[in-house]
């Protein structure tokens, strides 16, 4: 069988603020369900690379393939609906909580799942919030929290997980972990998660990969 | 206006010029500049019109309009810059505008067909189509890089780049149609406008005058709804790349 997602020789160079090579020739597979831990020193190209994956960004050269079908035969959209990035910065989109969920309901014209909503903001401890609440007005870790959410009712294949615990205390951080592994095992949804904490990439990953000096290498998740 | 009179006006070119010396605002020389190019570029200008209405030949009047038109693009697009393609989509939008209001003025028989008419209205709905896809390309600009997280955001859940940026277009386009509702909203409170105060001093009656003005306000608001939407619609592709990404994003580590 494919695997889910192949990136070959990714090599990336950035000329702001400094012309620098984030990656060179990266390459990885992921399987369907896998669950991997990114880690790596501050500014190596992390976001770069699940953005690349996300087709948000582009890479300079190398090739990328999503089940077993190279990128320029997925049309973006497509791609990104089985492929979901969640940024460390979440957005709000304008409106209340309950249109922010709705999003992906509303974009794709699907019906919206209100009980597994309710389901999955109960597992981020945001079961007691009102809908009707302003989504601009919220805290930093409710928004990270509602992003995910919104991520998840998109029912990707896998999950880009850009330090979305970063901003969460310590019980809800917790949570998070909680939930994507159970939506692991009950949806087979994989992630790739970017985390500085060495403790949560030994919770939540089977496999690890180390972005430093511009290489990509991947290592047991014991030795995180 | 005699020749004496039209001289004297400079008069107040030397007040300008006497303020900025005795403030040191160095603007002289580009006041002579703005002074000797506002004085040709008017002559020539009415040199040509008194030509064309004199003629009245088609080909004419519509060399007159295209190079109305390509001034106009090429002023606009210097908003656009670094967005290939733009020109064009510009040119069309304001072609496509002007086509529409000039042919409803004449199909419904609110101006006659006659040079007199066709070239200064043209030359007004033009002139404020070029302002509207400028302030829409601002604005824009502005928009890209201040809601960039709300357009990946969306992208990141699935959505079409138009679905994506959505919203940024409907807020500039909204940006660039605001001035022209507020002109509406105060014209001949706050300031007689430029033409109807040429049709007074020339000896038209107020009341003639403030008919045609009516016109040109009511011919802008909709060649501005015109404008903002059809460079929205024609234009919004140009902000994203070959793979769906949005092309401002700078990239992050």
């Amino acid at each position: 069988m494919d695997p889910l997602l192949q990136f070959n020789g990714l090599t990336k160079t950035i000329i702001i603020p400094e012309s620098k090579t984030l990656f060179a020739q990266a390459s990885g597979t992921i399987n369907e369900g896998d669950r991997i831990a990114v880690t790596g020193p501050s500014g190596q190209g992390k976001s770069t690379l699940l953005r690349i994956l996300a087709l948000l960004d582009e890479p300079d050269s190398g090739e990328l393939f999503l089940k077993g079908k190279p990128k320029n035969r997925w049309e973006p959209r497509l791609w990104r609906m089985e492929v979901c990035y969640v940024s460390q910065f979440p957005v709000m989109l304008n409106g209340t909580v309950e249109d922010n969920l709705k999003t992906v309901s509303r974009l794709h014209q699907t019906a919206f799942d209100a009980a597994y909503a309710s389901r999955l903001m109960a597992h981020v401890e945001l079961g007691e919030m009102s809908w009707s609440k302003e989504a601009s007005s919220l805290s930093g870790g409710e928004k990270q929290r509602i992003a995910l959410v919104r991520s998840l009712l998109l029912r990707p294949k896998l999950l880009l997980l850009d330090e979305v615990t970063a901003s969460l205390d310590e019980a809800s951080k917790l949570a998070v972990e909680q939930l994507l592994r159970e939506t692991n095992r009950s949806e087979g949804t994989g992630y790739v998660w970017i985390s500085h904490d060495r403790e949560q990439g030994k919770r939540i990953a089977e496999r690890s990969w180390q972005l430093s000096g511009s290489e990509l290498s991947e290592g047991a998740v014991t030795c995180l | 206006m005699s020749l004496i009179a039209l001289g004297m006006t400079l008069v107040f070119v030397a007040v300008s010029i006497g303020i900025s010396i005795w403030q040191k605002l160095s603007l002289e020389k580009d006041i002579l500049i703005g002074t000797v190019r506002s004085a040709a570029q008017l002559l020539a200008v009415g040199f040509v019109l008194q030509y064309v209405f004199g003629t009245s030949h088609p080909l004419i009047v519509l060399l007159m309009l295209l190079i109305m038109i390509g001034v106009a693009t090429w002023n606009a697009g210097k908003r656009g810059k670094g967005l290939r393609g733009i020109l064009l989509r510009i040119g069309i939008t304001i072609s496509i505008t002007e086509f529409v209001t000039l042919g409803l003025l004449l199909a419904l028989g609110i101006i006659p067909f006659s040079t007199r008419y066709i070239i200064p209205i043209s030359g007004m709905t033009i002139g404020n189509a070029m302002v509207v896809s400028s302030l829409f390309l601002n604005q824009m600009k502005r928009e890209a890089e201040t809601s960039r997280g709300e357009v990946e955001t969306l992208l990141s859940l699935g959505a079409t780049p138009r679905q994506a940026i959505h919203e940024l277009l409907k807020r500039s386009a909204r940006s660039s149609m605001i001035p022209t509702i507020d002109g509406m909203k105060t014209v001949g409170l706050v300031q007689l406008p430029g033409m109807m105060t040429g049709m007074i001093v020339a000896g038209a009656s107020p009341l003639e005058a403030v008919r045609y003005q009516i016109l040109i306000m009511f011919a802008f608001s909709s060649s501005a709804a015109l404008t903002s939407i059809l460079l929205a619609l024609m234009s919004y592709r140009l902000w994203f790349g070959t793979q769906g990404q949005f092309k401002s994003s700078k990239t992050s580590a």
